[in-house]
């Protein structure tokens, strides 16, 4: 259970690493509250003519690009063994939200499970992304 | 890849943590590399080598060897 909450805190990387990460995560918490935020506005009628739709666009695409850039620079920065283990999750990331995408719309045309909600892959990749870091942490301790 | 990171440390009295500052890694990095999970990339390896005024094959040696 130690090894797991180890793996969790991501204990032991340098300061300079756990300052970029603390950026990445601030960009990611700023991003997400402009989604929820312009989710919640869209249910209202005035919401829907093109110039706040236009600024909830810019907005959110704008913090989408910081998150990216962000994290561009922690894994540049990041303690080699740390990055491999980023990249090996982005990678399980990717597969399996791949696999898990084409499975579903096989059995989503076939009418057997309801449409897909793209909210469902972004919780994937997270998921996923998340458990290969664990285990990428507890593999290489 | 086996190598005799672990021995080169202890001789001169040195932590992992000591050993990681050093090298501006992790001191998980450098226990993953000791026990030989983690092979260090090239750059590191260099450093690591200058760091004990060794050449790179004596601290490293490929296990198919």
């Amino acid at each position: 259970m130690g090894k797991i909450l180890d793996a969790i805190a991501c204990k032991g990387l340098p300061a300079r690493d756990i300052r970029n990460a603390n950026l990445v995560n601030l960009w990611i918490f700023a991003w997400a509250v402009t989604l929820a935020v312009i989710s919640l506005l869209s249910k209202y009628e005035w919401y829907s003519s093109l110039l706040p739709i236009s600024i909830g666009f810019v907005i959110n695409t704008g913090l989408a690009l910081g998150v990216i850039f962000a994290y561009k620079r922690f894994l540049k920065d990041l303690d080699e063994m740390e990055r491999q283990i980023q990249l090996e999750s982005l990678a399980l990331s990717v597969g399996v939200t791949f696999a898990g995408f084409s499975s579903y719309s096989i059995l989503d045309q076939a009418d057997v499970l309801p449409d897909l909600n793209p909210a469902y892959l972004i919780a994937l990749m997270s998921l996923t992304y998340m458990a290969g870091l664990i285990i990428g942490r507890i593999r290489y301790r | 890849m086996k190598n005799r990171l672990k021995v080169l440390r202890a001789e001169r009295n040195w932590t992992q943590a000591d050993l990681a500052e050093k090298l501006e890694v992790s001191r998980q990095t450098i226990n993953a590399i000791e026990k030989g999970k983690f092979d260090p990339s090239l750059p590191l390896a260099f450093k690591i080598s200058r760091l004990f005024t060794m050449a790179i094959e004596d601290i490293f040696q490929d296990e198919a060897e």
